[in-house]
């Protein structure tokens, strides 16, 4: 059958061997007819596979198009999700910087508040201290000069009794009784009351 | 004591020495006795010690009187004492003086003095006392020297000071 097949083909560069086989003149090509043979059993494998895996082939390619396309949509979600995180995140970041700058402002501010009001307070209290001081020495020195004054009149006192009791002699005490006796008698009393 | 017990023991003391006929004698030591009895705070609160026994109380007043007194007076005194009254014989014997005084239709004058005045002085004082205030004195001496010198006489609510006490107190509170 191979032979009488082959005899379709006006071609030469085959040949039938003793045993009925076709050989080839060519060491790399076959010969024309097993080329046509084969390229139609070709279109007809492929027509077949076409026909029947065509549509499976296809449908394959066509949902792994689909994952394909599914995932790269949902990677660019995914990024765009990722995107709008970090501008959220960068956002924040920028809020708590600018928070974290603000609070450093208003505890700088408070900072620098209290450390007013406390150089006020103790300027005030400096200031108290002094006058408090000054009245104190004020205070002394005049107490100072008050109790001189009451030891000096207590000295003088002391002296005035020794002096006076030391300068009366008895002829004083007698001096004294008749001076009083007489000015009594005159009408000239030296203290009355009642 | 209320007043109407001082009166009734003065009156009774008064009587007393009246009809013992020394009522001028027994006047004087009692006003003496008294104002001494006034200025020593330990006499007066051993005499006026209701625990002490009576007996000792009077067997204080005559060793404390004993000779320098006439017996009346320290019997008088005695008597105050150690019927519980110590507390108010100076009140007592003012009222007897007063008493007295009356009886003689005469104004006590009580005169303080650092030293003791002379019987010419005591006259011519009363005369002057009397020519100052229009009444006749019974004039009471008491020697008193926190006076210092000179006298201060105290009749009725009249008080004539010519005292040098006075007139250092008066210099003390100028300085």
């Amino acid at each position: 059958m191979i032979a009488e097949l082959v005899s379709l083909f006006p071609q030469a560069e085959w040949d039938i061997d003793d045993d009925g086989f076709v050989t080839s003149a060519h060491p790399f090509f076959p010969p024309v007819w097993e080329i046509v043979l084969q390229s139609i059993a070709t279109i007809v494998v492929v027509a077949v596979i076409v026909k029947f895996a065509g549509p499976s082939i296809k449908k394959y390619y066509r949902e792994r198009t689909e994952r394909i396309q599914n995932e790269m949509d949902a990677a660019a979600e995914a990024r765009q999700q990722a995107e709008t995180e970090a501008t959220q995140i960068r956002s924040s970041l920028g809020d708590i910087d600018a928070e974290r700058s603000q609070m450093l402002a208003e505890a700088r501010e408070q900072a620098e508040a209290l450390l007013a009001e406390g150089h006020a307070r103790i300027d005030e209290e400096v200031a108290a201290l002094h006058g408090r001081a000054e009245s104190e020495i004020t205070s002394w020195a005049n107490r100072s000069g008050d109790e001189l004054r009451v030891e000096i009149s207590s000295h003088a006192a002391r002296a005035v009794d020794a002096v006076v009791a030391e300068s009366i002699d008895d002829a004083l005490a007698q001096q004294l009784i008749e001076d009083f006796i007489t000015r009594v008698g005159a009408g000239q009393s030296p203290v009355q009351g009642g | 004591m209320n007043d109407a017990s001082i009166d009734g023991y003065a009156k009774a003391l008064f009587e007393v020495a009246r009809a013992d006929g020394t009522l001028d004698e027994v006047e004087d030591e009692l006003f003496r006795f008294a104002r001494a009895y006034e200025s020593n705070d330990s006499l007066r609160s051993t005499l006026s010690d209701q625990s002490i026994p009576a007996g000792k109380r009077q067997a204080i007043v005559e060793d404390l009187l004993g000779a320098n007194a006439t017996p009346t007076t320290v019997q008088l005194i005695s008597m105050v004492v150690g019927s519980g009254r110590g507390s108010d014989l100076s009140s007592i014997v003012d009222a007897l003086v007063q008493r007295a005084s009356s009886a003689k239709d005469l104004e006590v004058a009580e005169v303080r003095s650092a030293v003791p005045l002379s019987d010419d002085q005591q006259s011519r004082l009363r005369a002057a006392l009397a020519n100052a205030t229009g009444k006749q004195v019974n004039l009471k001496i008491i020697v008193d020297p926190s006076v210092i010198g000179g006298l201060v006489a105290t009749v009725g609510d009249v008080v004539i000071d010519g005292t040098v006490r006075t007139r250092v107190e008066q210099l003390k509170a100028r300085l």
